[in-house]
């Protein structure tokens, strides 16, 4: 009866299961995957040719969706290392890293003021791998910019945005705009000081376009001044507006890599340097199954080893300052630091500058109401480089890609390195801003935002430690001889520290760099004290406070910083 | 082995050691989700010092100890075991401070005790009804003060003031740390000492004092303060400086007041 039963459901005997399995599984994959059945899977996995005729692996790219905007294959010297650093792959890799991690995260996060930054501390305090995310998150983000600008150095180097790739060239300088918009958007979300601060810097230079700078200005943060209006602008343009445009001009970007004109050969290899005989090994294909595809594989497991690795030993960690404050700018506000050059450009004043030139030359002229430098330095210049940066394969006549054959544009791209590099360090809050010395010590051993000096003290140390300290007075070597303390009592029995190192640190930073201000006049008859006190059972209160007559109107001044430190504040930051 | 074969044995070798590493980091998350908790309410009580630094000192003193005839101390005892009875609030004391600070207090609770800062007696500081704190520092200056709680239900002895720099048998001396202490600061401004509105400036009151009524410039101040009704100054007016100074000053404390007094010109 069984046997009736199962010639009417078509069931072959049991000897020819197996095979009858194999050819199921066999057929599944091969929908699948495209095209490719379960044998020539196995020949791919192990480096063999392929099994059938025509080869089935180029038939992936024609009718897999997914696969259509790869290319069949590279040449062998397009994928040399050294060619290319694989700086354009780990963009993308980043690019698909941070839209990842940035859908689970507009899972907890609440684009609003007076939710935003609450919403992550219940990312990092109440979401099981929550900091694990954001860190993930922040640290494509510096990945993908760093490696957008690698990307274009190597191939403004390389010359390979010459002919037929000058269009690709055009889409890449607007997708790195787009990065460094996509960074500058979130950079706003976590709405902490760091966060507020240097975007209002960073977007006050709309402001002074002429005739449309308020106009502008609220486009950009939805009212004067950055608020709920500016918050929710910026969170819409950093998880839709930018990266569907991201998505489309990258699309179009690689589509012409894939399509039309392919990773470009090394230049040695493309202009004849290379033996002849080279040539065929050089220009060998490399197709994208099995070889392209395994080495991306292989990448994508290297990038998010690194990534993963990174963040376990805390090399890199996502901040997290005080909470908004429109009333209080931070004491050394910064730009992001892909924008220090942007803000170091902010610092040069043109006016200043050409009434100097003027001036050597005899002509007295007063450009400062004339030339706005915020405007020209914000609004003008940065503009200008972009569209010279676009402008650069039609400025270019020059057909050779060598480096020998063009040694100007070489010198010119070192030089606009050099210059990036140089304006980024200008944009740093030490350059060309004058702090008076007092503030900037105490500063300096206590910022206003962030962990410093003093913050790092062990609380074990600050209790041992407490008293009013006279700059100029003898302690000796050590401020709490008697202490002997476990830093890290569950974890390290053996780790044990005599004395109170941090906190004497602290001290004679204080008290030489106050000492060497009164020698240098910087603070005459300076007088300052340093105390530490209990202030409540677990919280400890330092005030530096130092005192000094003013040079110039011989009038007492002082200065003074309060910090409160509680004994189960977090060590790092 | 082909270049294929041995990226795919690197891979899976980099995806193992990734995906170990997580479940490590997995291990540790829930304490460290606890630690983050731990550090976020440490961080909230430094913050809340912080705010009230800013705010709370000019009537509530700088040790939250109150400024008797003006503001209730927040860490005292009866502060922390009787007062919500007191009042009848149904929730916690926490839950008290912040519906307080947010709304303010128009008229004070125990006027004889406490005038307050005059009309309202607390400012509204909620930035919902128009003052400037937002919600989150007004929780944690709440944080901050219920942080005293071991202080003030004796579960750990307060700790000793700092023994000053200055040495307080100078009259004047004393004098600067008696206006602090007696609550002067609150209502009068001197500059590079407080910034009090309610009451008169006293920057140069050491040269006026002399010229404002008949009396020498030492019995003017002594008056002023014993009997702060006697000479009214233009623009202010009568009933809000304490009356009570004779009572809770010493002589001692008197005297010096009057010398560091007479020393603003």
């Amino acid at each position: 009866m069984i046997n009736a039963l199962r010639r009417r459901l078509n069931i072959p005997p049991r000897e020819e299961w197996r095979d009858r399995i194999y050819e199921i599984v066999d057929n599944r994959v091969r929908i699948i995957t495209a095209g490719l059945n379960l044998k020539e899977l196995r020949a791919i996995m192990r480096g063999d040719p392929p099994t059938e005729k025509p080869n089935p692996r180029y038939k992936v790219i024609t009718t897999s969706f997914v696969a259509h905007l790869r290319p069949r294959y590279y040449q062998q010297a397009s994928t040399w290392f050294t060619h290319t650093f694989r700086l354009g792959w780990f963009t993308t890799f980043f690019f698909i890293v941070e839209t990842i991690t940035g859908v689970i995260l507009m899972f907890y996060y609440i684009p609003f003021p007076d939710q935003a930054y609450e919403s992550i501390l219940e990312i990092e305090s109440n979401v099981f791998f929550g900091e694990l995310l954001r860190d993930l998150h922040r640290l494509g983000a510096e990945g993908m910019v760093i490696f957008s600008w690698l990307h274009l150095f190597r191939t403004y180097f390389t010359g390979s945005y010459k002919g037929p790739r000058s269009f690709t060239w055009l889409t890449g300088v607007l997708l790195l705009i787009i990065t460094l918009g996509l960074s500058f958007t979130g950079y706003l979300l976590p709405w902490d000081q760091l966060a507020y601060w240097a975007v209002t810097v960073g977007s006050s230079i709309t402001e002074d376009a002429p005739f449309i700078g308020p106009q502008l200005n609220i486009l950009l943060r939805g009212a004067p001044d950055i608020g709920a209006g500016g918050l929710l602008r910026f969170y819409l343009g950093h998880v839709i507006l930018l990266p569907l445009l991201a998505i489309i001009f990258i699309s179009i970007h690689y589509y012409k890599v894939s399509r039309e004109h392919s990773i470009s050969l090394p230049a040695v290899v493309d202009e004849d340097v290379l033996p002849k005989e080279d040539r065929k090994e050089n220009t060998r294909r490399i197709d994208l199954i099995p070889d392209l595809l395994t080495h991306e594989l292989f990448l994508t497991s290297l990038g998010v080893f690194a990534m993963i690795v990174i963040l376990y030993f805390r090399w890199f960690h996502s901040p997290l300052e005080t909470h908004t404050n429109p009333q209080q700018t931070p004491l050394d506000t910064l730009a992001p630091w892909y924008f220090y050059f942007l803000q170091g450009m902010l610092k040069i004043d043109p006016a200043t500058i050409l009434e100097t030139m003027f001036g050597w030359v005899g002509v007295q002229v007063e450009l400062s109401r004339l030339l706005n430098s915020k405007f020209i330095m914000g609004l003008v210049v940065p503009p200008g480089m972009v569209i010279l940066l676009m402008a650069i394969p039609y400025i270019d006549r020059n057909p050779s890609r060598l480096a020998r054959n063009r040694p100007f544009a070489i010198a010119w791209g070192i030089a606009w390195i050099f210059i990036l590099v140089a304006l980024s360090f200008m944009g740093t809050p030490q350059y060309g801003i004058e702090t008076p010395a007092a503030t900037r010590i105490i500063q300096d051993l206590g910022p206003e935002e962030g962990q410093g000096p003093i913050r790092e003290i062990p609380y074990q140390e600050l209790i041992a430690g407490v008293g009013i300290y006279e700059v100029g007075h003898d302690y000796g070597e050590e401020l709490c001889p008697d202490l002997v303390y476990q830093p890290n009592a569950e974890e390290d029995v053996d780790n044990i520290v005599i004395g109170c190192p941090h906190l004497t640190a602290v001290f004679e930073e204080y008290s030489e760099r106050l000492l060497e201000a009164e020698e240098n006049g910087l603070l005459p008859e300076m007088h300052a004290t340093f105390s530490v006190e209990e202030f409540q059972h677990n919280v400890i209160r330092v005030e530096p406070h130092v005192n000094w007559i003013d040079a110039e109107s011989g009038l007492p001044k002082d200065y003074s910083r309060h910090y409160y430190l509680h004994e189960d504040r977090s060590q790092d930051e | 082995m082909k270049r294929v074969q041995r990226e795919i044995l690197a891979g899976t070798i980099l995806v193992i050691l990734s995906v170990v590493i997580v479940l490590i980091m997995g291990f540790r998350e829930q304490n460290r989700l606890e630690e983050y908790v731990e550090f976020q309410g440490a961080a909230k009580i430094e913050f809340g010092a912080a705010v009230y630094e800013t705010n709370c000192t000019s009537c509530h003193g700088p040790t939250a100890d109150g400024i008797p005839g003006l503001a209730p101390s927040l860490r005292d005892h009866s502060f922390f075991a009787e007062r919500i009875d007191e009042v009848g609030w149904a929730g916690s004391l926490e839950d008290y401070i912040v519906s307080v600070v947010t709304t303010g207090r128009q008229v004070s609770t125990r006027p004889e005790q406490y005038v307050g800062g005059g009309s309202p007696a607390m400012p509204t500081w909620s930035d919902a009804f128009g003052g400037p704190l937002r919600k989150d520092q007004i929780s944690a200056v709440a944080a901050f003060i219920m942080n005293f709680e071991a202080y003030a239900l004796g579960d750990v002895p307060t700790p000793v003031p700092l023994a000053p720099l200055e040495d307080l048998s100078d009259p004047v001396a004393l004098g600067r740390a008696t206006f602090t202490s007696a609550g002067c600061i609150a209502c009068h401004t001197v500059s590079g000492l407080s910034t009090g509105i309610v009451g008169p400036v006293l920057d140069g009151v050491g040269t006026r004092a002399g010229g404002m009524s008949d009396l020498s410039a030492e019995e003017y101040l002594r008056e002023s303060i014993l009997n702060p009704d006697v000479f009214m100054v233009e623009d202010f007016s009568e009933g809000i400086m304490p009356q009570t100074f004779g009572d809770t000053l010493s002589e001692e404390q008197l005297d010096s007041l009057i010398a560091f007094l007479l020393t603003l010109e």
